[in-house]
């Protein structure tokens, strides 16, 4: 570990707001150096404005963390969108092609250019946050729910390619979280639906942070799919 | 209760030694009054809970009136329970048809039905305070199943659904409970195995190393700690999930 950067370092996508914002907060009051990736500025040690998309930009981002603070320990992607009420025949190719360059490309991007690093290092975790909708699948946002499974799949071979590394990969499949991505009238903030969770609300970003901070310092999860859901998929 | 100052009290089954004494420490640790069952007493639950500060209330959770009898000791001294951790356990294994009856219940009847009883006997204190946690550690096997397992598995597998009932019925009182399912654990139980393999220690660890994708057997510090992780605050949205820190062993969801 290097001498002038002893707290360990933490790269988050989509670190600007929502699930992001608060892994960034958890991990800094834990004493994480924190580095933000976001469309937008994000409330970190180092802000990088990219779209996750471009695996280029990624990468150099990536390149400039470790060239101020010496090593990356881990990834959080939490960068995504989210399109609610579209049937499946009115979801258009371009809808189609962007949420998945965005949820599963943008993963796949940060996955890339973190691995070498930790590689070298011989340790670090990735946290990828996916979504409860992909374990109990959804009728109202199919294209959404088929790039949040992919990352699970993802997640669980990078997992088992990387299990005889240092390198742990895990994910995070939240139930519906108060966020901006759930709009004021979504479907998942009505009475009726929380009514039918056994806890009767949404997830907080803090607990999915919370989550994420477990996962990220604990030593046996191997491809393990943590979903704090407030009952939504037991 | 003077005898807590305000804090939160758990009771662990299974407590004498391997993952139920490292959960008490941790929990204790975490700020927790914490009860510390085993079947007997032979001196290490009283060490433990001296060490801790805690009670020991030694029983056999399998017998019919130990589980309110535990509850209501633990009542008296302590306070009403806010978390459980069922974590004792009763493990034979051989092959299926060579398994006698008895062994089978009392595979059932320690790690299925005793827990039954003790989670009857702890709920409605909970519902009255408003909530609580229990944390039940269930097993990899219940999960995928083990040869030579097939009792052992069965209770386990009875376990993670009891979880998910009990995650159902129990949520809307914000009594939360999860399970954990944890695989090859470093624990004295090893050198039992390795006795029966004729091989070492060394070499025993070695073989269940081999057979986890991680190549590291977990320790009874990382399975405390995902108890303490679903005991606390941070896992509030957590009902009915089964945690698997097993290194990779399972490979799916349960």
């Amino acid at each position: 570990m290097s001498l002038s950067a002893p707290e360990p370092v933490a790269v988050v996508t989509g670190a600007a707001s929502g699930i992001g914002a608060a892994c960034v907060g958890r991990l800094a009051r834990s004493g994480w150096r924190t580095a933000g990736i976001d469309l937008r500025p994000s409330a970190t040690d180092m802000s990088a404005e990219l779209d996750v998309t471009d695996r280029e930009a990624v990468r150099k981002a990536v390149e400039a963390v470790v060239a101020r603070f010496g090593r990356v320990d881990l990834l959080v992607t939490a960068a995504g969108y989210y399109e609610e009420g579209i049937p499946v025949t009115d979801i258009t190719r371009e809808q189609w092609d962007r949420m998945l360059a965005v949820i599963l490309g943008g993963t796949s991007n940060a996955f890339a250019a973190v691995l070498p690093h930790m590689l070298r290092q011989d340790s670090g975790a990735i946290v990828a946050i996916s979504s409860e909708l992909a374990l109990g699948g959804s009728a109202t946002d199919l294209h959404y729910v088929a790039a949040k499974g992919a990352v699970l799949g993802l997640v669980k071979s990078l997992a088992l390619e990387m299990a005889h590394t240092g390198i742990r990969v895990n994910a995070v499949a939240p139930g519906p979280t108060d966020t901006p991505l759930l709009a004021a009238d979504s479907l998942w903030r009505r009475p009726d639906y929380l009514a039918s969770l056994p806890l009767g609300r949404l997830v907080t970003p803090r607990e999915i942070a919370h989550t994420v901070h477990y996962l990220a310092t604990s030593a046996m999860y191997c491809g393990e799919v943590l979903s704090p859901n407030a009952g939504a998929v037991i | 209760m003077s005898t807590t100052d305000g804090r939160e009290i758990a009771l662990v089954t299974g407590a004498a030694q391997g993952v139920g004494q490292a959960t008490a420490l941790r929990l204790a640790a975490d700020g927790f009054a914490v009860a510390v069952n085993d079947v007997v007493d032979d001196g290490r639950l009283t060490a433990l809970a001296e060490r801790i500060g805690g009670l020991a209330v030694p029983a056999d959770i399998s017998a019919a009136h130990s589980g309110p009898d535990t509850v209501r000791i633990v009542g008296q001294e302590l306070g009403d329970i806010d978390v459980l951790v069922a974590n004792a356990a009763a493990m034979a294994m051989g092959p299926f048809l060579e398994q006698p009856q008895e062994l089978w219940w009392r595979q059932v009847d320690v790690n299925l039905s005793g827990h039954f009883r003790l989670i009857q006997a702890v709920v409605p204190a909970m519902r009255r305070a408003g909530g609580g946690r229990i944390v039940i550690i269930a097993s990899g096997w219940g999960i995928i199943g083990h040869p030579n397992a097939s009792a052992y598995s069965a209770s386990k597998a009875g376990l993670i659904a009891l979880t998910k009932g009990l995650g159902r019925e129990l949520g809307p009182s914000g009594i939360l409970t999860n399970a954990i399912a944890p695989s090859y654990i470093d624990t004295e139980q090893l050198q039992v195995d390795a006795d029966d393999a004729g091989i070492s220690l060394d070499e025993m660890r070695q073989q269940y190393r081999d057979l986890i994708p991680i190549r590291r057997l977990a320790s009874v510090e990382d399975i405390a700690g995902a108890v303490a992780f679903l005991a606390s605050r941070d896992a509030g949205a957590f009902v009915g999930q089964v945690l698997q820190p097993a290194g990779g062993v399972t490979r799916t969801r349960a």
